[in-house]
């Protein structure tokens, strides 16, 4: 019987700070046993727990895709593990157990026009499943492609490396935008929630993935109903207090199921017919 | 029904004779707490109706390491802490206890990560049960699918018919303990029919009875009833209903810092009972008050894990009532969610 509570040691190859607040950074790691990266497949939207020596564990969702040969997690800073985590410097020894959770349907998104809309820092999944879909040897297989993504100010735009390249292509719509009015912006202005309404076509047979703060997804999802997203095509992603991660310490549960093992994906069709409490 | 029947004086010798061999834990008296431990002889046994901390700490410790950490230069240096594979007994268990087990089975070894240390314990323990003679009147095992005399989840059974015991060879797992127990005379018809008639008037003596048919789909409709305001009211959130429950299995994870490069990870019981349980780093808490608390509680016990594990998570032991400072009593809950 595999142990699924030890984690896989892992070195900090590269820290790349994300924001102008600096409270987050992406972290490169890569596994001491490459034997056991390779067993480590994962999908996008799939999460994983950060472990840290002598402070504690965390789940962060996998922000880098399965075509890449090394493993990414965006952290903000919140509290213990996440400080402790952020204190680190390259070199330094951290361990990773996963990876958990259900990730978004690739084969549902493989014969839909996806329409994704990401806010604030929640953009990590979602930035793993843009790159894993731009792959040269993936995007055939995806059809049409549209990322509506918001930030307070400019400043806290995560992975502006990555959105500067995708803007340079015509096989994606990217749309950045900010919630307010800044110095030397000449991007979009406004919530994502306002400008898909704009964009947005042939929406019975599209997909919505909306990740962001609960109150963003709370107002966007009767957007996205009335713009006429079917509810079992419109996506997100929960975050729940967790432990275990596999379902067994009983922490992250919406009625009957586990945001760690039956989720954290789940569509507004499944979330309707669960409890509310989230 | 299959079994070993000898004088009561001699079950001291059984015991003796499985402790050379064998790891047992067995209900003791530890300055006045009754709880089940590991005993170095029979002497230490000590039968109570129903020892104040279940059995369920055996096999799911109230705190267990899962690994250690130790730095070395820059490196890291993690130890699994492996459960031992050696035999033991687990003695005088309740079988609303042995059932409890079975719904934690199927917690911890359902999905596609299995509890491992549990698990390990679990293949390696023979549980002995002892069949209640007289069920109190917090009991209710009969009114959530079990018995006093029930035999799931139990390998052997032990019978108290005066003069002497009876012990019964109920799983084929049970039988690994044979050699203890050929030296005994084989329980003969009217010993047979004797625990028949004790189990008959036990089962009839129980003054709990709840009918609880449909529960599940009852729940299903009353996530936003006004039940949850009103009954959380006096519970004071101490979590000695889930503490004390056979079949709460909850769990946290920490660290333990020994020294500055090295420690333990560790895990722990948790109390869904507790505000800290689903309090998120953003301060979002899904379940900020005592309401969506007990709710949970109730829900998981009678509603989720029914639908997801097809049987009721409450084995009607009675300690949530018996032990409650405030008296919340589940069976006054179970009646009040029945006449919605
Ligand atoms: C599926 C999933 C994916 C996530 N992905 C990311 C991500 O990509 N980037 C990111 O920065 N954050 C992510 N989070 C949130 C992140 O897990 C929490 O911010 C983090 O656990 C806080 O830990 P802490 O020890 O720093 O905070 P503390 O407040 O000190 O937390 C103490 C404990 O609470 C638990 N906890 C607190 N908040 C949360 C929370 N929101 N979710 C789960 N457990 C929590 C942790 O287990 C931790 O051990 C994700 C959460 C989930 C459930
Ligand atoms: S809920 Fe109460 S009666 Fe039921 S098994 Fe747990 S402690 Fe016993
Ligand atoms: S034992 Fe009683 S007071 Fe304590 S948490 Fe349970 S119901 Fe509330
Ligand atoms: S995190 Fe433990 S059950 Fe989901």
């Amino acid at each position: 019987m595999l142990n699924p509570y030890i984690p896989n040691l892992t070195v900090i190859k590269k820290i790349t700070q994300e924001n102008d607040l600096n409270d987050i950074k992406t972290f490169k790691l890569a596994f001491n046993n490459p034997s056991k990266f390779r067993d480590f497949k994962y999908r996008c939207g799939q999460f994983a727990e950060l472990s840290l020596f002598g402070v504690g564990e965390c789940p962060i969702g996998i922000a880098s895709s399965p075509s890449d040969n090394f493993l990414e997690f965006t952290v903000k800073k919140v509290g213990m593990v996440t400080t402790a985590l952020h204190n680190c410097e390259e070199g330094e020894i951290i361990g990773v157990r996963g990876p958990y959770g259900n990730g978004w349907p690739s084969e549902r998104l493989e014969s839909h026009d996806i329409f994704i809309l990401g806010g604030g820092f929640a953009f990590t999944t979602l930035r793993s499943l843009i790159k894993y879909i731009l792959h040269e040897e993936n995007r055939a297989k995806f059809s049409k492609l549209c990322v509506i993504y918001g930030a307070r100010d400019p400043g806290e735009l995560l992975y502006k490396y990555d959105l500067r390249t995708w803007a340079t292509r015509d096989d994606i719509q990217v749309i950045p935008t900010i919630d307010r009015a800044s110095n030397g912006w000449v991007g979009r202005v406004g919530f994502p929630n306002q400008i898909i309404k704009e964009v947005a076509s042939d929406t019975e047979n599209s997909l919505a993935i909306i990740c962001g703060p609960p109150i963003m997804i709370r107002f966007t999802i009767p957007i996205l109903v009335k713009l006429g997203f079917p509810p079992k095509n419109i996506l997100t992603s929960l975050e729940m207090r967790m432990k275990c991660g596999i379902g067994t310490c009983g922490r992250c549960n919406i009625g009957n199921k586990f945001v760690c093992k039956d989720g954290p994906v789940f569509s507004y069709k499944e979330l309707q017919n669960m409890p509310k409490e989230h | 029904m299959k079994g070993r029947i000898f004088d009561k004086a001699r079950l001291s010798e059984f015991i003796d004779d499985l402790i050379k061999k064998r790891k047992i834990y067995a209900p003791i008296n530890k300055d006045g707490l009754t709880c089940f431990s590991e005993i170095k002889s029979s002497s230490e046994i000590y039968f109570d109706f129903q020892s104040k901390l279940s059995s369920k700490e055996i096999l799911f410790p109230r705190c267990e390491t899962l690994f250690t950490y130790k730095r070395v230069d820059g490196d890291v240096k993690l130890e699994e802490i492996k459960v031992k594979d050696e035999e033991s007994v687990l003695f005088g268990v309740p079988p609303c206890e042995a059932r409890g087990f079975i719904l934690i089975d199927k917690a911890f070894s359902s999905g596609e990560f299995q509890d491992v240390y549990y698990l390990r314990r679990r293949e390696n323990t023979i549980i002995i049960g002892k069949s209640c003679q007289y069920p109190r009147n917090t009991c209710f095992c009969t009114s959530v699918g079990g018995s006093p005399f029930g035999r799931e989840g139990v390998d052997l059974l032990l019978h108290d018919l005066g003069e002497k015991y009876l012990l019964e060879l109920v799983s084929k797992k049970g039988e690994k303990l044979i050699d203890y127990i050929q030296k005994y005379e084989n329980a003969t018809e009217t010993d047979i029919k004797m625990v028949q008639r004790i189990e008959k008037v036990a089962k009839e003596s129980m003054k709990t009875r709840l009918e609880l048919k449909n529960i599940e789909e009852k729940l299903d409709n009353m996530f936003e009833d006004p039940l949850w305001k009103i009954i959380y009211q006096k519970c004071v959130g101490c979590g000695v209903c889930t503490y004390l429950c056979p079949t709460c299995y909850c769990f946290d994870v920490v660290n333990e810092q020994i020294t500055p490069s090295e420690g333990k990870r560790i895990r722990i019981w948790d109390s869904c009972q507790f505000p800290l349980f689903t309090l998120q780093g953003s301060g979002e808490n899904p379940r900020p008050t005592g309401k969506e608390r007990m709710r949970q509680r109730m829900m998981h016990k009678f509603n989720y894990y029914p639908k997801n594990y097809d049987d009721i998570a409450c084995v009607g032991c009675g300690r949530c009532i018996r032990e409650c400072p405030v008296n919340l009593d589940i069976r006054e809950v179970l009646k009040k969610i029945m006449a919605q």
